[in-house]
């Protein structure tokens, strides 16, 4: 199958007096598997069905392959689109389900039979090929949906939140399944989400959107560790925000709260914004006093299996802390005053 | 419920005023509303200890219905226009012996007597049966109005003419009935069949003819007289008038036996005979002949008086016990060579007349012999006047219930898909021979 | 207390509790219900068709066992004609009702179509006018020598065979009736997923072949209910061949079989025998055809069809298709609203002049008709909701043995003919005399709200059901919670949250019944006790009175457009009213 990237040059879409996407600009290469996070309402879904055809047609460029698609109607962009509601026809077979590409395509039914056993023998759902859509389950249907979109080989595969309509327990195996056959097909894939997580172990990387602009693009790593925004830091993993300012103070730079408190910052940090951001993992929490701790009290504890999370106030604000639940650690209980103290190493300011 | 609470108010408001008569008379008529209603508040004012209840129903269901209820009877009096229901009824016991005073009223009208001879049933107006058309249709088409029979039959009159069925309708049935009398059962059947290939249609009530012709539906329709009095006084560009061959019918009424309101229904008809009666026929909306020959001095113009004029119903002699013998014979009859095959019979009809335009002058002799085949196989009845009146046969048509004496050979079903089929094939070929005809 | 009370159950020891259980059931006040709605509807109903069913099979004279009738029946090449043209009527009256639906449900649901708004009408005005009001309508605008025709001679030298024979009903029917087909269509078009399409166009599917292949096949089951639905109606229908004076098919034969030669007549209950089982045929083959392909369930969401605007060009065609149809639905209402007001109206294209004595006459005369009809309609309406509420609640909240039948029984009214069912109670209340009086039970009045009733709760039990389906049952249970006995949270839950359904299916019973005619037309024994259906059949009975009668027929229509559009207030302020924060 040929690779082909996706280029998205400034790209504007409005609805009436609403813009539903402004200035969005992209690269994605050919054979990434890249998604668009994002609150609803964020412009992630209307972005993915304009590169399908689907929706009005947006100002701007887009791009598959070298070929400009803007304008051009759904069925003439080769494209693949797998729907939120998978959209399996009730009527069909699951083999007529899957070949219906192809007789669009004029295929002779002889290699649509056998395009459309290897299909299904990808998704490994052959034995299903006789069903009907209502008796499969949900992540049956899902494999069949997709395995009717690749075999018409298409250019790129567009997945709008697959896994939304599936068991919590089923969308962590089908994440893995859908990314170990992204990678046997080598197809340019996004996968639309809301959800970092599923983001976070399926992309190679994301886009992530807010209010139809694009606010940051990188790998999962990238944004985690270094977000270019509040909204970013907010939306992929929990973030501490410390309101203050940058200080420095004899040849070192310091974080000062609003409280007063005193953050060193570690020397090729850079950023002179307002927020410090600091990831719950690197505070720890303790009794005992230490040099540049911050004093707060414990508000509230939550067990999360692998971790405590405990709500101190300190600082000005609610600070989350996450300590890991090794066999033999001390729980803290609530109303305790405690200690924090932050490895600010990967503290980003903005 | 409401019948109740009005009989007791009724009854409260009678015994207040010291008189307790029985007030209601019922009324089986197949009469229309136009015609009751005046007929009715005229009635009740005169009397008003009485309250006429009037049940309407087409004559043959209005015969069915008190031979229903016979057992237990509610109906006071049948009030119909065709005497041979009526005969049905005395036939079968269930009209009552009264005895009716009357002044100013003969014992004939036209031909015929006015009551029977038993006592059992009286008449209290008059009819005829004649043409009525429509003046603008007969214009826009170019036709003249059509005076005689005979003259529906022309072929310029095809498909222009309406007609109820003798089934649907008593007044219908007389009307055919007295052809038949009139001209002979096999020349009247033939006349039936070649007017019927003029037929636009058979309309399923009476009253559907001269609605077509009202509306321009159809240019002209055999109707019984007063539906045309009565639709061109309506302002309807309608006209009407009697062919010589016809007979003048009375309406007749009748008291049912073991009524509830004996008393009641003599009044009634008594009441119909007197002269404030019978000048309630006049009525624009009801417009039957009166049989108290002074009523005709309050008549409007252009009324027809058969007391005057002889030649209004004067030819035929109606023959009532032969139309009652053969009543439900000659229903199917028409029904099955005319009503339900009007599309065969008038294409076959229509081709002979075309083929008898083409050779009008031609002097063909084979084509004529064809055409005149032809004809043959348009008249052809299934059985001749004696089997018609022959009682075991025509027992056939009766559904007289229950009768352990009722042995059918053969049963309706069966004779009527024997004349069916024949009448089918004639058709056909009659068709069939007409276009060879046309042809040569 | 309830009866299940076990304190209760303490105090009625003796010989009750000591007789076996199936002598004695434990019997609550619903089972009671079910019980008494049993005996109902099986005399109302089932008796008396049963009763037309088996005199078909019996010899008229030795009451005997036998099949000749049937075989009588179709040895008869009228009878069999009659069966051919009834089949063949219904037939055409779905294909033309479809083709004029079909581009309509098209355009609304396919297009940002500004006309929606009159094409939503065109849905309902049909259905106001009785069919066998339109039917002289019709006649007289497209009969032989009707407005159209005339002037189409006069023009062109031509004329078209609208309204003759099986045509003019044909044509009458299917434009009485294709809104059931469009309302169906619409709907199921409506409910067809988006993403259905989507994805088709996605693979590389538009145009005709996306429509062939994937929208109508979805649509499919909405639009057999429909057609279904307008067959067996126009099957069964008695009024408009009679007025039309097409005697030539199953129910004006059945009707004049009956009428002429009366109730003894074999032949008129084999043709009613004939209509129930195609009734019950079409009935069940529609719903063999809806079971398992029930799509709507099967698509997540809906949100139909994507929408597009019309270009110019197409418009027009859109425009002009519209206003079309919309000229021939209402040409009998035109038609109709004519006659009403014209003095005299023959053979020209309009009436010669125009008054309002007609009003006037048919005022003074109707007075006796429209005091009927809000009587035996308003009894019918009433009957319908509380025994089509009690049959909801039953099927839908209780275990009762035998529910399902009692719905199945409710419903079957459906596949019995107007005709068919006045026959049925002409043969089995005609020996029998209403208590206290002299007067056979066939020809007391309330035999015709009873009819009225039983021929209108399919269609109340519906709205019932959709009521009652709408009350969460956790809304009875949290009331039974605390405290309420099962008696008063029907009465303070239950029936409260069900009044916008149960008044949507009172008005719309009511307004179907004051102009339903077949089984009226049966039943009416005298003048005195007809309804305005009966009134208007009458008043057309004479010269005089055509323009009463269609003044009348105008009342008609008033009465059905205000009950139907009071019924769709009722029901949208009803939604409104549970839209909010009602999802689960």
């Amino acid at each position: 199958m040929k690779k082909a990237g996706i280029t998205i040059e400034n790209v504007h879409l409005a609805f009436g007096d609403t813009k539903v996407l402004e200035g969005v600009n992209l690269d994605i290469q050919p054979g990434e598997f890249f998604a668009f996070l994002g609150p609803s309402g964020s412009g992630k879904s209307t972005l993915l069905r304009a590169i399908a055809g689907f929706g009005p047609t947006p100002e701007g460029r887009i791009l598959i392959g070298d070929r400009d698609v803007v304008g051009l109607d759904p069925w003439t962009r080769n494209v693949g689109m797998v729907f939120q509601s998978y959209a399996l026809w009730p009527h069909m077979s699951v083999r007529d389900n899957v070949g219906f590409g192809l007789k669009e395509r004029k295929v002779p039914s002889a290699q649509i039979r056998k395009k459309v056993d290897a299909a299904l023998e990808l998704v490994e759902l052959a034995h299903l090929a006789d069903r009907m859509p209502n008796q499969l389950s949900g992540g049956q249907q899902q494999r069949i949906a997709l395995a009717r979109t690749v075999v018409v080989e298409p250019d790129v595969l567009l997945l709008d939140e697959p896994l939304s309509n599936l068991d919590a327990s089923l969308r962590v195996h089908m994440r893995r399944e859908l990314l170990r056959l992204q990678r046997q097909l080598g197809l340019t894939t996004i996968f639309v989400t809301h959800d970092q997580e599923e983001a976070n172990t399926t992309c190679d990387r994301m886009a992530v959107l807010d209010k139809g602009v694009i606010q940051q693009v990188g790998s999962p790593l990238e944004l985690y560790d270094r977000p270019e925004s509040l909204l970013v830091a907010n939306f992929l993993g929990t973030a501490n925000i410390l309101e203050g300012k940058v200080e420095i103070k004899g040849g070192a730079r310091r974080f000062v709260t609003k409280t007063g408190d005193l953050l060193p910052l570690p020397d090729d940090s850079v950023g002179e914004g307002g927020n410090i951001v600091l990831r719950p993992q690197n505070i720890s929490i303790s009794r005992t006093q230490a040099s540049g701790s911050l004093p707060g009290k414990v508000q509230h504890s939550e067990f999360l299996g692998s971790q405590i999370r405990y709500l101190v106030s300190a600082g000005g604000t609610e600070i989350v802390v996450d300590q890991s639940h090794r066999a033999g650690h001390d729980w803290i209980e609530t109303g305790a005053d405690v200690h924090l103290v932050a490895n600010t190493q990967s503290a980003v300011v903005l | 419920m409401k019948k109740i609470l009005y009989s007791t108010i009724a009854m409260i408001a009678v015994s207040a005023s010291g008189a307790l008569a029985d007030g209601k008379v019922t009324v089986i008529t197949s009469f229309p509303d136009s015609m009751t209603g005046p007929l009715e508040a005229a009635f009740e004012a005169a009397h008003p200890e009485y309250d006429l209840e009037v049940l309407n129903k087409k004559t043959s269901a209005g015969v069915k219905y008190i031979q229903e209820i016979a057992g237990d009877n509610t109906a006071d009096i049948f009030w119909a226009s065709a005497p041979d229901a009526f005969e049905v009824l005395k036939g079968d016991a269930l009209l009552a012996d009264v005895t009716i005073k009357s002044e100013g009223i003969p014992d004939r009208i036209g031909a015929y007597p006015l009551n029977d001879p038993d006592g059992k049933y009286y008449g209290f107006a008059g009819a005829g049966y004649g043409i009525m058309w429509n003046e603008r249709y007969l214009k826009a088409n170019g036709l003249e109005p059509a005076k005689e029979w005979d003259d529906l039959a022309k072929p310029e009159y095809h498909g222009h003419v309406g007609m109820s069925a003798p089934s649907r309708s008593g007044t219908t049935h007389l009307t055919v009935e007295t052809l038949l009398q009139g001209e002979g059962w096999d020349t009247g059947w033939a006349k039936w069949k070649r007017i019927a290939g003029n037929f636009s249609t058979v309309t399923e009530r009476s009253f559907g003819v001269p609605d077509g012709v009202n509306t321009g539906n159809f240019g002209l329709g055999i109707v019984i007289d007063f539906f045309g009095f009565s639709s061109k006084a309506s302002g309807f560009p309608v006209d009407f008038s009697y062919p010589t061959v016809t007979a003048l019918v009375p309406a007749n009424v009748a008291v049912v036996s073991n009524a509830p309101n004996e008393p009641g229904a003599v009044a009634f008809i008594e009441y119909l005979l007197t002269p404030e009666g019978q000048e309630v026929l006049l009525d624009p909306a009801i417009m039957r002949l009166p049989i108290n020959p002074a009523t005709y001095a309050k008549a409007p113009e252009g009324f027809p008086n058969p007391f005057e004029d002889s030649t209004i119903g004067a030819t035929v002699e109606f023959d009532v016990a032969k139309s009652g013998a053969r009543y439900n014979l000659v229903n199917s009859m028409f029904d099955l060579m005319i009503t339900y095959r009007l599309d065969d019979l008038r294409s076959a009809v229509g081709a002979i007349q075309a083929a008898e335009a083409a050779h009008a002058d031609s002097g063909n002799e084979e084509a004529k012999a064809l055409i005149a085949e032809a004809w043959a196989l348009i008249d052809a009845n299934p059985i001749n006047e004696a089997k018609s009146l022959d009682a075991e046969f025509a027992g056939i048509f009766t559904k007289k219930r229950k009768k352990a004496t009722d042995e059918v050979g053969a049963r309706q079903a069966e004779v009527e898909q024997e004349w069916d089929a024949m009448v089918v094939a004639n058709y056909a070929q009659a068709r069939e021979l007409a276009d060879k005809a046309a042809g040569m | 207390m309830s009866l299940n009370d076990p304190n209760h159950v303490a105090s009625r020891a003796g010989l009750v509790d000591r007789l076996p259980r199936w002598l004695v059931p434990n019997m609550t006040g619903v089972h009671l219900a079910a019980v008494f709605i049993a005996l109902l509807l099986l005399g109302l109903l089932l008796v008396p068709v049963a009763q037309v069913m088996i005199v078909a099979f019996q010899d008229p004279a030795t009451g005997a066992a036998t099949l000749q009738n049937f075989v009588d029946f179709f040895k008869t090449s009228l009878f069999r004609e009659s069966f051919w043209n009834s089949f063949y009527v219904s037939a055409m009256s779905v294909v033309v009702a479809t083709a004029i639906a079909l581009p309509l449900a098209y355009i609304t649901t396919r297009f940002h179509f500004s006309g929606s708004i009159l094409i939503q009408s065109l849905g309902f005005i049909p259905l106001i006018m009785p069919p066998f009001v339109g039917a002289v309508a019709m006649q007289l605008i497209f009969g032989r020598n009707g407005t159209v025709n005339l002037l189409l001679r006069d023009w062109f030298g031509f004329d078209i065979p609208f309204m003759e024979g099986l045509n003019g009903v044909i044509l009458v029917q299917s434009i009485h009736y294709f809104p059931f087909i469009l309302i169906n269509l619409s709907a199921s078009l409506r409910n067809i997923d988006r993403s259905m399409e989507e994805a088709a166009q996605n693979l590389g599917s538009h145009g005709l072949r996306l429509f062939k292949r994937i929208v109508f096949p979805l649509a499919m089951p909405g639009y057999i209910a429909g057609a279904a639905l307008v067959f067996i109606k126009v099957f069964d229908d008695l009024g408009t061949p009679l007025l039309l004076n097409v005697n030539n098919m199953l129910a004006p034969q059945a009707f004049l079989r009956i009428s002429s030669i009366g109730i003894s007549d074999p032949m008129g209950y084999v043709i009613s025998v004939i209509l129930v089982v195609f009734s019950v045929l079409s009935l069940w083959a529609s719903f063999l055809f809806m079971r398992g392909k029930d799509y709507a369930t099967v698509q997540k969401g809906g949100g139909g069809m994507a929408k597009r605007s019309l270009k110019r060009g197409e418009k027009i065609i859109a425009y002009g298709a519209v206003i079309f149809i919309l000229m021939l639905v209402l040409s009998p209402h035109f038609g109709l609203l004519l006659l009403s007001f014209g003095t005299i109206w023959s053979y020209a294209p309009l009436p010669d002049g125009y008054t309002l004595q007609n009003y006037v006459t048919m005022w003074e005369g109707s007075k006796t008709f429209i005091m009927n009809t809000v009587l035996y309609a308003g009894i019918a309406a009433t009957l319908d909701v509380i025994i089509g509420t009690a049959i909801a609640y039953i099927v839908l909240r209780t275990g009762i043995f035998g529910r399902k039948g009692l719905d199945y029984l409710a419903t079957a009214a459906l596949a019995v003919p107007g005709v068919v069912l006045g026959i049925g109670y002409l043969r089995t209340f005609h020996a029998i005399d209403v208590p206290f009086t002299d007067e056979p039970m066939a020809s007391w009045w309330v035999i015709i709200a009873l009819a009225l009733m039983i021929r209108r709760l399919p269609y109340a039990l519906r709205a019932c059901m959709a009521a009652l389906q709408q009350v969460s049952l956790a809304l009875e249970e949290a009331a039974e919670s605390l405290g309420a006995t099962k008696r008063r949270s029907i009465q303070k839950i239950v029936i409260p949250l069900m009044t916008g359904g149960i008044l949507a299916g009172f008005v719309t019973s009511f307004a179907t019944a004051a102009v339903e005619l077949s089984a009226t037309i049966m039943l009416v024994n005298s003048n005195s006790d007809a309804p305005l259906s009966y009134g208007i059949y009458l008043f057309m009975q004479t010269p005089s009175g055509r323009g009463a009668g269609a003044a009348l027929g105008i009342v008609a229509v008033i009465v059905v457009a205000i009950g139907t559009i009071a019924s769709q207030f009722i029901i949208e302020r009803d939604k409104k009213l549970k839209s909010s924060g009602d999802a689960h």
